[in-house]
């Protein structure tokens, strides 16, 4: 006991110590970890802005700030949310701390350029605060930066979209280096059925992000030309085409969603097994079908633009497409729901926010199908139903599976463990308020509200009000989660090896785990990673 | 959601309601099986799992090739039901719809123009989307149909209304500060309503100067014309300041064409006569009073009083009050009421001055609006070039009065 409080594993071993041990690093680990704490700040923030917009939202008229603060606000929340904290969120984070331990390696191909990757982010995040206070004020265009408007508005639009810019550079060399190590670096019988779920999923996302992100750097690119020397690539009156821009955007911020979610679904493959004590079910299914949903959806971006003006035979061909990509995520949900079937089932923390994730994936998969097809989608498009939609699966799949993630993993890289019973409570009002404000917030989509909208008509109160309040029961949750994890994993019990009963390995080296993450021999891997037989718990 | 039954509504419909209602089903599938799990083999009750399988292909294969089935009728059924949005009846009623921060402005064959998109009951309706600045999405959800306003390309959706009524139109596309106030309706009116409505002009009806109608009571128009177009009298139209060769007294000579020339052309036409026309002109003499004299010479020197321009209606058309409020009340732009009398703060090339809202700055404030632009508000309103002086100072005129 008195050993374990004391061994601090990759907290301490660094050849600098200090800040600079941190600030120059090459330990995935360490890395991870400056990762989690940028994209915990970043998310925090833009909640903030996200309950105030749902504040403004409480009644129609003006409730706490003037249209043009709203635009900025919701412009903020967006660019944040998924540049800063959902795209990096568990590739970055969660890739960085397991990804090398999962398939056995000591660290990752490149981990120079992972340091250079995370300073990437750090540039970008600086430039997108920046962009806020400075120039000509906060942006205003919405995250998508759409033409005409994003080239004609007076605010800060060019530097918001080099911040992203820079963010995309970072996206790319953490896809780069995943990819490289995926196949350099797998210890002996790590063959690729023997890869935990979460490696196929980051390294399906790693091949979305080397391909795909220099699209939208291009685009941004363009954005800035446009706005300082009047190129005219998106102008008609010059021959130029506003509808390429959002097929530019999109080509790439389709993929995004993927690069969002994917990752998401590893980690909901890794806890599932562990609590049912029961090997995955259909592990091929599952690996290919992240492979497939990264092919596919890089195939779909057009289903953005049903009403764009774009011809009705690329809505016919990008709708067939949106449905195909339908099946494989069908496919994971059906497989994790079987592997229930005859387990041994714990409702720890972890499994319950990945129960969570699957209720709350399957509405926002289902509510695409209405998105995807042409019809309906011409009634739907640009309401909040939309936004209602893309909250349930980034926030209700991705950021669960994020909240999952930390609950699973955390205690593994602190060595402590915290408390279960206000984890619970945590959960609880966070899954019931996050399905209040957007379950209300889809409804009244679907009674016509446009998104984005400062203002609306009387008709559209009773929703808007109720939708509000599911946002502060979400609040208090995320508040309770958050101070629950931050004093657990600091004061929490020591735990040992294996708290879960995992049987990937990560649960077979010490909690946290040392530099080089293994002693001095190399691991040999001898089975499947969800082969719980002889596996047993941590009591802690 | 609005029960109206509407050919496009339906179409929509009947997919949202077969999609929404699989989709429900299956996640209650889902939920179900997945809580019937956790409860049944909870680890209080198995401690160990009771199974190690690792799968089983032809249930997987079973859940690949159902939920494909499903979605291809999905995306078949959304995709047949989306031509039927496409596929504008023939004789549809077209009219043209632009798109401007951040209002509508609705302009129909026969030139008519509104600010609410005014149509007949239970005819098809072809809407041709436009807009002048940056995107919009034009949005009548009781009619579930939505395209974007692009500028530069043309768009268009149709609806048909079987019923009278009002609908609200969004603009759907993010436009920047006044996304949400840029609302307006449709107005769908019954035949005769609309045929009295379509038939109104913009031009208020021409009220006939009395100096024209004593020229048709003295006859004067049987030989005389506006345009040139008799050959045994001159014309009216114009008149004043010009200079004409007369015969007077036998001598030629070049008169400018004023109040004393006139009079005695009417009084006494014989004694100048205008070259190329024959001396027939009866002589009026005393047979025209003084007062109803001068009223013809007026009218004839002033030529025809222009009709005059409506200019409330020119301002509701063009979509001013989409930013500017009538009733005080604050909004994007400066509001109206109280116009005539107000100093105004504004600034010009960022030098700040105070103006007297007058005539001759209300014109420049509609002509170039963002030359001074007044304090606190953004200068974003749009350039009005297409308005005509004419039109300009009927708007002004009636803002004076606001």
């Amino acid at each position: 006991m008195s050993e374990k409080t004391t061994y601090t594993g990759f907290w301490q071993e660094s050849p600098r110590t200090g800040i600079l041990g941190w600030l120059l690093t090459t330990d995935h680990k360490r890395i991870g970890i400056l990762y989690l704490g940028c994209i915990i700040t970043m998310f925090i923030v833009a909640a903030i802005l996200g309950l105030a917009i749902r504040l403004e939202l409480i009644a129609p008229g003006r409730t706490i700030m003037d249209a043009q603060t709203y635009n900025a606000t919701f412009t903020v929340h967006g660019i944040i949310m998924i540049f800063m904290f959902l795209i990096p969120s568990i590739p970055a984070a969660f890739g960085n701390l397991l990804l090398p331990i999962h398939i056995g390696a000591r660290d990752v191909s490149f981990p120079k350029l992972n340091l250079l990757s995370w300073y990437c982010y750090i540039v970008g995040g600086v430039l997108a605060v920046t962009s806020i206070f400075s120039g000509g004020g906060a942006p205003d265009t919405g995250w998508t930066f759409y033409v005409p408007f994003s080239t004609q508005t007076n605010t800060n639009v060019s530097l918001a979209a080099f911040a992203a810019f820079m963010l995309g550079f970072s996206s790319i060399l953490t896809g780069i280096n995943f990819v490289t190590t995926v196949h350099r670096l797998r210890c002996k019988g790590m063959k690729w059925g023997r890869l935990p779920l979460f490696v196929w999923t980051l390294y399906a996302t790693a091949w979305i992000q080397v391909l795909a992100t220099p699209m939208i750097g291009i685009t941004l690119v363009l954005i800035i030309l446009e706005r300082t020397f009047g190129a005219g690539l998106f102008d008609v009156a010059r021959g130029g085409d506003p509808i390429l821009y959002q097929h530019l955007f999109w080509i790439y911020s389709h993929p995004a969603v993927y690069i969002m979610i994917l990752p998401g679904m590893g980690v909901i493959s890794e806890i599932i097994p562990t609590f049912s004590r029961k090997p995955l079910f259909g592990y091929w299914a599952m690996a290919l079908s992240s492979l497939a949903i990264a092919f596919a959806g890089s195939l779909v971006w057009a289903h953005h633009m049903y009403a764009s003006g774009m011809s009705d035979l690329a809505i016919l061909i990008f709708s067939f497409l949106t449905f195909i990509v339908a099946i494989p995520s069908a496919i994971k949900v059906f497989n994790w729901v079987s592997t229930l079937y005859k387990g041994s089932i714990e409702l720890a923390p972890p499994m319950l926010f990945a129960l969570a994730f699957i209720f709350n994936f399957a509405i926002g998969g289902l509510g695409g199908l209405a998105l995807g097809a042409a019809a309906s989608d011409i009634h739907l498009h640009d309401t909040t139903f939309v936004v209602g939609h893309f909250h349930y699966v980034m926030f209700g799949g991705g950021g669960f599976a994020l909240f999952a993630a930390m609950h699973y993993w955390l205690p593994k890289f602190t060595g402590r463990m915290y408390n279960h019973k206000m984890a619970v409570i945590g959960w609880a009002l966070l899954f019931v308020g996050f399905n209040v404000t957007y379950m209300a917030m889809q409804a009244v989509g679907i009674m016509g509200m446009p998104r984005r909208y400062y203002d609306y008509i009387p008709e559209f109160t009773t929703l808007n009000l109720v939708s509000t309040i599911g946002s502060w029961v979400m609040a208090v949750g995320l508040i309770i989660m958050f101070a629950n994890l931050w004093h657990g994993l600091r004061k929490g019990r020591p735990v040992g090896k294996n708290p879960w009963g995992g049987a990937t390995l990560e649960w077979d080296i010490p909690s946290p785990p040392p530099m080089e993450n293994f002693g001095e021999e190399d691991p040999v891997v001898t089975k499947g990673p969800y082969e719980f037989k002889g596996v047993v718990a941590d009591e802690y | 959601m609005n029960p109206l039954a509407n050919p496009t509504a339906q179409a929509v419909d009947n997919v949202l309601i077969y999609i929404f209602g699989v989709s429900l089903l299956l996640l209650l599938g889902i939920t179900v099986a997945t809580i019937y799990l956790v409860v049944k083999y909870r680890r209080s009750k198995y401690p160990e799992p009771t199974s190690d399988t690792h799968g089983n292909l032809w249930l997987e294969a079973v859940w690949t090739l159902l939920p494909t089935l499903i979605v291809l009728t999905m995306f078949w059924y959304g995709w047949t039901n989306y031509l039927g949005l496409r596929e504008v009846p023939a004789g549809a009623f077209q009219v043209e719809a632009t798109g401007r921060m951040w209002s509508w402005q609705f302009k129909y064959e026969n030139g008519r123009t509104s600010n609410k998109l005014y149509v007949p009951v239970g005819k098809p309706i072809k809407v041709i989307i436009n807009s002048t600045d940056v995107l919009h999405s034009f949005f009548i959800p009781a009619f579930r149909i939505k395209r974007d306003a692009v500028p530069g390309i043309e768009t268009y959706v149709w609806f048909q209304s079987p019923e009278t009524g009002s609908y609200d139109i969004f603009c759907s596309e993010y436009c920047g500060l006044g996304h949400a106030d840029m609302i307006t309706s449709t107005e769908v009116l019954s035949a005769e309503d609309f045929e009295r409505w379509y038939a109104e002009s913009t031009l208020a009806t021409p009220e006939v100067p009395r100096g024209r109608k004593l020229l048709e009571k003295h006859g004067c128009l049987g030989c005389h014309s506006f345009d040139g177009s008799s050959s045994i009298a001159t014309t009216f139209d114009v008149l004043k300041g010009t200079k004409r060769k007369i015969m007077s007294d036998g001598v030629e000579k070049e008169v400018e064409v004023d109040a004393e020339y006139l009079r005695r052309s009417i009084r006494a036409p014989g004694a100048d006569l205008v070259e190329g026309f024959p001396p027939i002109m009866p002589a009026y003499g005393d047979a025209i009073n003084e007062a109803d004299l001068d009223e013809i010479i007026n009218f004839l020197l002033n030529g025809e009083q222009k009709t005059s321009l409506d200019g409330n209606k020119l301002i509701e058309e063009n979509g001013c009050l989409g930013c500017h409020s009538t009733d005080g009340s604050s909004s994007i732009g400066p509001g109206l009421k109280g116009l005539g009398g107000r100093t105004s703060e504004v600034k010009r090339e960022g030098h700040e001055l105070k103006l007297k809202v007058d005539a001759e700055y209300l014109r420049r404030a509609i002509r170039d609006p963002n030359h001074e632009v007044v304090e606190g508000y953004p200068a974003i309103m749009p350039s009005n070039d297409h308005l005509s002086d004419e039109e300009i100072d009927a708007m002004v005129e009636e803002l004076l009065k606001k």
